[in-house]
């Protein structure tokens, strides 16, 4: 089988906590 | 204070500590129920531990906050394919959503329709598309393409 990555969970990402610290 | 709290959440995110970001964001809910950063911050970091089913209990646990695509990718990763489908299928079309509905696709062995939703995002410069656009042509049995 060809490998396939899960490319999506890179796109999860944290929000800014810039302006709640 | 809460501004402290956010500190230490904000480095154990830094340092990919994501037990101890859930534990902190936890705290934060704990006296601020439903705050979006705090949430946001706990379903990321259950997503980046693995931990799949806390994280999707945490979406459902919200009534407010629009996590839908976090929603979708978790039920991807538990394999729910028509559920993530049509969860994705709610959202705004974006990069974002169109690359989780190809990996959805290609689970589902819909070969075609996976790839046509490579070549819409070929413009947005996704970092290692063309591995997964391979592997959906050649599933398809297109690979000279
Ligand atoms: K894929």
């Amino acid at each position: 089988n060809p490998i396939v990555l899960d490319i999506a969970f890179n796109f999860i990402d944290f929000p800014s906590l810039e302006n709640r610290m | 204070p809460i501004e402290d709290q956010f500190i230490s959440l904000n480095r154990h995110i830094q340092r990919s500590e994501f037990s101890q970001a859930v534990k902190v964001a936890d705290q934060i809910l704990s006296i601020a129920p439903g705050d979006d950063d705090a949430l946001r911050c706990k379903i990321v970091a259950l997503i980046k531990d693995d931990r799949i089913d806390n994280a999707l209990s945490a979406i459902q646990s919200s009534q407010s906050a629009d996590f839908s695509f976090f929603k979708a990718y978790c039920l991807y990763r538990q394999n729910k394919l028509d559920e993530a489908l049509s969860s994705l299928r709610d959202q705004e079309r974006n990069s974002m959503t169109m690359l989780l509905e190809s990996q959805i696709l290609y689970r589902l062995g819909k070969m075609d329709a996976c790839v046509d939703t490579y070549q819409k995002l070929a413009k947005s410069k996704i970092d290692s598309l063309e591995i997964n656009y391979v592997a959906a042509l050649t599933a398809a049995g297109r690979a000279s393409e």
